[in-house]
């Protein structure tokens, strides 16, 4: 799931299996990669172009304005806090779900995911339908809590997983007591899980607008869009959006910073005992109560809020041919984009797996700057192109949204493809040439059929992600044409809750079943290839 | 294709033909001028130690890599020859790997039938997979199989397209010691049944020795000596070589023209002189030449040089003992007995050889790092550890005596 976004994250286990090639330097990946950084980065490059447009005078002085001061404090506190009960939340919950005898942990460790697939603007549509005391800080505290705690959860449970359970038991018999064991091994071991997830939950925070138009919380996110969709002020909309992909960078970078050196390392075998569970004991019943509330609290309001409106709303609330049309378009745009962004990610992820070397090494890196920029700010800066450079040609028209989405969510591609290329070594196409084929059949013989599978989950996942996306695509939509998510966001803007609610239940039903299937995948990976290939 | 032109009549013309190679990556220089002829039908060992180019120089038979300069033809036709590269899947060889290397997707026996048109596979994949002793696997994966039964599938599958060479690069290196020996066993006498002309590549002398009909020392990225076993063991063209091809004591002697004198005795020489003359000379004493007699029992016979026991090693087989350095030897002398020996460190022996012996002009060999090593058990792990840089006297301890 978007927890794959993390960009060493778990795709890297396979690396060290495959085979370097050590052939010339492949000017054509390297070619083609640098073509796909180039459209990766002509969002920022727009940007700046944008704001040098504007002048540096009138950007100074629309920065060091009261405003951004509001909206800095606005974003950093929501920041801060959120991350902080994301991390408490979603640690204690994985290591319950993997550490513990927590009866039924297996359905526990899918409904504790679930939530994730439900798109943020949809959960706080659930609870501000419901209730007036679910708006402001306090309001976007609790929905952006319970709607991304699972980018803490996911890598931290794959990280207690797959940790070494003798290194706690060293930690053990070297005297150290059982909690400081916890504290120094098994939370040391999850650090860097637990720290990409926190990069994560920033990373969504700074970009989330529909959730927090709701609440009625202002963040530089829903700023810059009032003042491009309300005002038409460029130059302001681009003064915050700068000041948003800095603060973007400095997350990024800080995980980096704070990542450390340290790396597993295993000697032996990678073979490794069943972990031994802890005993709950009597902390039993109140965890369980815990579970409860977590998923009644993000799932269950939501969804029974969704439901509570489409019973509510009666008969005139069957909408069939918009429904119909939205998700047609929804389709064919999420399709067009995944197809894209997996294409984009291939030469990149051949260039990152097979031919180690740093310009290869530069190139992926300056894929993940794409991380720092929210969806506002890419479909901003593509529009203002489209308008500038292009003469209106291509503003609000499907290839620019396919275009801005395959930006948005390259980095989601990246991380499949690259998984999925680790499994498919040079030696084994070497191999196959070796046996008389020729370099087509190498591909639909050996190749193909080792990469598809993680090819197609690529594609699924950032389908996935286009389905759930509000914010670009209400800036880039085709004039005329509504998607899921707009159409969803027209009614809600309305107060129609009874003809808007039926699109949010068909948005989470999309999401939801595929992503947990795409996760159970992505959990298998890892012990997928034959060892040693 | 025609057969190589210089092909006398009555020896088998070369299958494969090396001439002036020359390989690097970036400033990294590999492979260094290689000339290497290989007669059809023979089985022939690369032995190097890890980074000297061996596995290079398979990569670029194979046609995985395209060397910088110098020819490569295979039955007589070049395929390499600096500006034409004929691609790997029309050089008709066979290659299998450290890993094997199975395409995990597929079963056993479409692994092997992999390479064959589609109307032979039902027939040959059944014949092949008797031939490597895995009949009734075809059905499997190669995840269910275990190592050295992946490496068989990997000989089956690269002998299925009839190739005119077989590549082994490292195929053993991979399996437990105990495996190692019947898989090398069984994947010799498949080769062999099958006729086809092969070149292995390893850093294991016990599996260059015990296999090859020739062997190539390969060094700094050239070839240092090419022959029988018999004669890279016996015949070494230097100290260093002597000590990377098995365990070997090196002492000082002084060679009259016949004979050579040294601490442990005086020797006949080995028939090829090189460029020694008389002098000063190095003289190469193969462990199992040195013998050793307890000092009470031999009393007055006197004949011998004093020398203390350091340690005593016992492998069933044979003994190794090491004893403090002679005159005239830099490093502690090795003996490997026959059988038992009841020896205790300490021990007061006196040491003779038997001839004859290597001896080359003297100069200043590298001092010995591993003395007073211990040798490493036999088969035991030591083996998989990346050789040591060629200078190093090979203290490995598993030259001389093959076991079986």
């Amino acid at each position: 799931m978007t927890s794959e976004t993390r960009p060493d994250g778990a795709g890297g286990a396979a690396d060290e299996v495959v085979t370097t090639s050590r052939s010339a330097r492949p000017w054509s990946l390297l070619v083609m990669s640098a073509a796909v950084a180039a459209v990766l980065l002509a969002p920022l490059a727009f940007l700046v172009l944008e704001a040098h447009g504007a002048g540096a005078a009138t950007i100074g002085r629309l920065i060091w304005r009261p405003l951004t001061a509001t909206l800095l404090w606005n974003t950093v506190r929501l920041t801060v806090v959120v991350t902080v009960l994301c991390v408490v939340i979603g640690t204690l919950a994985a290591w319950c779900v993997e550490r513990t005898d927590l009866p039924g942990r297996h359905v526990w460790a899918v409904l504790v995911v679930v939530p994730f697939a439900i798109p943020d603007f949809v959960v706080s549509f659930g609870w501000a339908s419901l209730s007036t005391w679910v708006e402001g800080f306090r309001g976007a505290v609790l929905v952006m809590t319970l709607a991304v705690y699972p980018l803490v959860y996911l890598p931290v449970a794959a990280s207690l997983r797959s940790a070494d359970p003798a290194l706690e038991e060293i930690a053990r018999s070297l005297g150290v007591s059982r909690a400081r064991t916890f504290v120094r091994v098994t939370l040391g071991q999850a650090r860097g899980a637990i720290l990409g997830g926190c990069v994560l939950v920033a990373l969504v925070i700074l970009a989330e607008y529909g959730a927090f138009e709701i609440l009625g919380y202002q963040t530089f996110t829903t700023e810059i869009f009032t003042e491009y969709g309300v005002s038409f002020d460029v130059p302001a909309a681009c003064s915050l959006s700068l000041v948003l992909v800095v603060l973007g960078i400095v997350v990024l970078g800080g995980e980096g910073f704070a990542r450390g050196k340290g790396r597993p390392v295993r000697t032996g075998p990678l073979a490794q005992r069943a972990l031994a569970r802890h005993h709950l004991g009597r902390a039993k019943l109140p965890v369980l109560a815990g579970f409860v509330a977590l998923v009644g609290l993000a799932l269950g309001v939501p969804v029974g809020a969704s439901v509570y409106w489409v019973l509510e709303g009666g008969a005139h609330v069957v909408a069939g041919v918009p429904m119909v049309s939205a998700g047609w378009h929804t389709a064919l745009y999420s399709g067009c984009a995944a197809a894209l962004a997996t294409l984009m990610a291939l030469p990149v992820a051949l260039l990152a797996v097979r031919h180690k070397g740093r310009a290869g090494h530069l190139l992926e890196r300056s894929s993940y700057l794409v991380l720092a920029m929210p969806g506002v700010v890419i479909a901003l800066a593509l529009s203002y192109f489209a308008e500038h450079y292009l003469d209106g040609f291509g503003y609000q028209s499907a290839p620019l949204l396919v275009v801005a989405y395959s930006i948005l969510f390259f980095p989601l591609a990246l991380v499949g493809v690259r998984a999925s290329v680790a499994y498919a070594p040079v030696a084994l196409e070497e191999m196959a040439r070796s046996l008389g084929q020729r370099p087509w059949a190498v591909l639909a013989r050996v190749t193909l059929p080792l990469v598809g599978p993680g090819l197609a989950a690529s594609f699924c996942l950032v389908f996935l992600a286009a389905v759930t996306e509000l914010t670009a695509t209400l800036v880039l939509v085709p004039t005329g044409v509504q998607t899921l998510a707009t159409q969803f966001w027209a009614y809600q803007q309305n107060l129609s809750y009874g003809q808007a609610a039926p699109f949010a239940l068909v948005i989470i039903a999309i999401a939801a079943a595929p992503s947990y299937v795409l996760g159970r995948y992505f959990d298998r990976l890892p012990g997928r290839a034959t060892r040693p290939v | 294709m025609t057969a190589a032109p210089e092909g006398p009549d009555n020896s088998p013309w070369p299958e494969v033909v090396v001439a002036d190679l020359y390989k690097g990556f970036g400033r990294h220089r590999v492979l260094t001028g290689v000339h290497l002829e290989v007669p059809a039908g023979s089985f022939i060992s690369v032995l190097g130690p890890s980074g000297s180019g061996k596995t290079t120089l398979l990569r670029v038979l194979a046609g995985f890599e395209r060397p910088d300069r110098g020819t490569v033809a295979i039955g007589g036709r070049t395929v390499d020859d600096g500006r034409n590269h004929v691609p790997a899947e029309q050089r008709r060889i066979g290659y299998v790997s450290q890993e094997g290397s199975l395409f995990p997707h597929l079963t056993v026996g479409a692994n092997v039938a992999f390479g064959l048109p589609r109307r032979q596979r039902q027939r040959q994949v059944g014949d092949l997979l008797d031939a490597v002793g895995l009949s009734g696997l075809a059905g499997r994966y190669p995840h269910q199989l275990s190592g050295g039964q992946q490496q068989r599938v990997a000989l089956a599958r690269a002998l299925a397209v009839k190739p005119r060479v077989v590549l082994l690069d490292e195929p053993f290196a991979s399996l437990d010691a105990h495996l190692r020996a019947t898989v090398r066993a069984d994947v010799h006498s498949v080769l062999r049944a099958a006729g086809t002309t092969t070149v292995l590549v390893t850093h294991d002398q016990d599996e260059a020795l015990s296999l090859s009909d020739q062997v190539a020392v390969i060094r700094n990225g050239t070839i240092a000596q090419l022959g029988p076993p018999q004669d890279i063991y016996a015949d070494p063209v230097d100290s260093e070589l002597a000590c990377f091809v098995g365990d070997a004591n090196l002492v000082e002697g002084v060679f009259d023209g016949t004979f050579v004198a040294t601490a442990l005795g005086r020797f006949q020489v080995s028939a090829n002189l090189g460029e020694a003359t008389p002098g000063p000379v190095t003289v190469l004493v193969r462990p199992e030449q040195v013998q050793v007699q307890a000092e009470a029992r031999s009393g007055g016979d006197g004949t011998g040089v004093a020398a203390q026991v350091i340690s005593t090693a016992f492998y069933g087989h044979d003994s190794i003992v090491r004893l403090a350095p002679v005159a005239g030897a830099q490093a502690p002398i090795v003996a490997r007995l026959l059988g038992q020996v009841r020896l205790v460190a300490g021990s007061e022996v006196r040491l003779t050889a038997r001839g004859p012996v290597k001896i080359w002009p003297v100069r200043i060999w590298p001092v010995t790092a591993s003395a007073g090593k211990d040798r490493p058990a036999k088969d035991g792990p030591a083996k998989d550890v990346p050789a040591k840089d060629v200078p190093v006297p090979a203290d490995r301890g598993d030259g001389a005596v093959l076991p079986r």
